[in-house]
């Protein structure tokens, strides 16, 4: 039998796209600093796409000894 | 010239699109079943479900509304990055949930397991209707979408209604016969050419029309600020509110769209999908590729409007490249269309031969051929209303999406929580579905700044739990096993009493 989904703490890694794509907006919705000469909106939505894949993982990692 | 040899490559590769679908089955005689067409025999590995999962998001709206948006209005086309990321997250949960579902109970499409769940047949059938409703617009879209590449890639050697039959034709040609193994296989060309030519582009573009990034950003910073930021460029009210509300629905609503949920039950097993998960979010960087194409195509070629702007990638690209380049890159940009056209395609045959005309008693044991002759009627129909009456699909494809969202409640939902009844989901849906139609149809999206859709899935999941709270409980005598995803079972129970001790 598997185990419930809210056994499964891990999976809060699942929402740090959330944070970096969403709840961050207000602070990332500027032109300036240009960062390596990209503008920071689009800097920052860049390193958003980049952090995605990590969290995921993450998130297996921690899930894998949970889940049955 | 240059037109005869794009033409040439174009061709060619066409043909090999449609060989490679076929091959995707040689050696399998035509004997399978309905789930080996369906859902590629639920045997796809890690490999395969990533190139199709990624060539269905991947689609001509990339390179042609990406490019657009950017162009017309800069930040906002962001959206489509962030929801996609996003959705992947939360596919890493529900992908596993529905595939184990489906797996355990021979189910083959999204109709499928909603009227498993609600032990309904006729819910079934309505859905399939329902989504093929929202799904059309989109074979419309891949259609129009690759006759507007074609035709200019070969400067006009193809017209744009045989381009539409060409993209009709290619299609039907191979998913007809190998169903989603074959556009697994189309997909591997697609995301080769895809990648290749993106990628080519992305250093190609900077350095060919301003001497490197750093001249584009620059004048990017100086002369269009406005398109950095949100709202973006004149774009109308998609403001952050828009950006968020719209991200949040979208990803919801992405992880149980039929088209998506047809790759989740081609894998072989729940950790193909979950490593999916991981490696599937790093192709959205591609994505940046054409929204920056659009707007350095502002400095180049100022000045499209409407339509016209949806060509600013191929506006740069055109005249600047040699002949088999250009073709390359239309190629690429086709394959965009057909590789998801073929996958709604299959999905609209897939729901209507198990879950409207399978539910016939009658025809229930024809249920592979049924699909197979929904696929080719879908794609006339949708051939037909482009040639005759293009903006009919075109105002439904404004419901497509948030249309859609509004089974999230009953399959999510649904799949979790046992108490949830029939009747209860059907009101939400039908409330939500409402509500969804008014606002959009009414010039009313976005609604104050927020995404119609998500309003009117508050209003769905609204009335989802006062109907099943206040209506007549559920007379479904099986086991929770039956009914309820693993996920929601368990055995978690000492926990939960320490918990409320606490």
């Amino acid at each position: 039998m598997s185990t419930p989904l809210k056994r499964r703490r891990s999976l809060l890694w699942l929402l740090v796209p959330y944070v970096f794509f969403l709840a961050a907006l207000p602070l990332v919705n500027r032109v300036h600093p240009v960062v390596l000469g990209i503008p920071f909106l689009f800097f920052w939505m860049l390193v958003a796409t980049a952090v995605t894949p990590l969290a995921v993982w993450l998130a297996h990692r921690g899930d894998r000894g949970v889940r049955s | 010239m240059n037109a005869t040899v794009a033409t040439s490559v174009f061709g060619v590769f066409m043909v090999l699109t449609v060989a490679l679908g076929l091959l995707a089955v040689r050696g399998r005689g035509s004997g399978g079943g309905l789930a080996d067409w369906s859902v590629g025999g639920r045997s796809l590995g890690t490999f395969f479900i990533w190139l199709l999962m990624a060539g269905e998001s991947y689609t001509s709206f990339s390179y042609l509304g990406a490019a657009g948006w950017g162009y017309n209005y800069g930040a906002p086309v962001l959206y489509v990055i962030a929801y996609l990321s996003c959705g992947y997250a939360v596919g890493y949960v529900v992908g596993p949930m529905l595939w184990s579902y489906a797996r355990r109970h021979g189910l083959v499409s999204i109709t499928d397991l909603v009227a498993h769940r609600f032990a309904s047949p006729w819910l079934g059938a309505a859905v399939a209707v329902l989504a093929t409703v929202c799904l059309l617009p989109y074979i419309q879209l891949q259609i129009t979408g690759m006759g507007v590449v074609v035709t200019t890639v070969s400067h006009g050697v193809i017209s744009l209604n045989w381009a539409y039959f060409i993209a009709f034709l290619v299609t039907t040609g191979f998913v007809v016969v190998s169903g989603l193994r074959g556009s697994a296989w189309v997909s591997v060309l697609k995301d080769v050419l895809v990648i290749g030519t993106l990628g080519f582009l992305a250093v190609y573009v900077p350095v060919h029309y301003f001497g490197g990034y750093g001249e584009l950003f620059g004048r990017l910073v100086q002369h269009k600020s406005q398109w950095l930021t949100f709202p973006g460029h004149a774009s109308g009210g998609l403001g952050q509110t828009w950006f968020i509300t719209t991200t949040v629905l979208n990803s919801l609503t992405v992880v149980i769209f039929p088209t998506t949920v047809a790759g989740y039950l081609g894998a072989r097993d729940a950790e193909v999908l979950r490593r999916n998960a991981i490696w599937l979010p790093c192709y959205q960087v591609l994505l940046f590729v054409p929204v920056l194409l659009g707007m350095a195509a502002l400095f180049v070629v100022p000045g499209l409007t409407g339509a016209g702007s949806n060509l600013a990638l191929f506006k740069l690209v055109v005249d600047s490249l040699p002949g088999w380049l250009v073709g390359l890159v239309g190629v690429a940009a086709a394959l965009s269309s057909i590789v998801p056209m073929a996958v709604f395609m299959l999905v609209i045959g897939t729901m209507w031969g198990r879950s409207v005309l399978g539910a016939v008693p009658r025809l229930a044991n024809r249920q592979k051929l049924w699909s197979q002759l929904v696929v080719v009627l879908a794609g006339v129909s949708a051939l037909l209303m482009t040639y005759e009456a293009p903006n009919t699909l075109v105002r439904l494809s404004l419901i497509s999406y948030e249309g859609m969202a509004q089974l999230v409640p009953m399959v999510l939902l649904g799949l979790l929580w046992r108490r949830l009844t029939l009747v209860g989901a059907v009101s939400g849906l039908v409330a939500g579905f409402t509500v969804a139609c008014l606002l959009v149809f009414s010039d009313q999206d976005p609604l104050c700044g927020v995404n119609a859709g998500l309003l009117a899935l508050g209003v769905n999941v609204l009335v989802t739990l006062t109907v099943t709270y206040l209506g007549p409980r559920s007379a479904d005598p099986r086991p929770d096993e039956e009914v309820l995803a693993e996920e929601a079972l368990g055995e978690g129970r000492p926990e939960r009493v320490v918990g409320e001790a606490v």
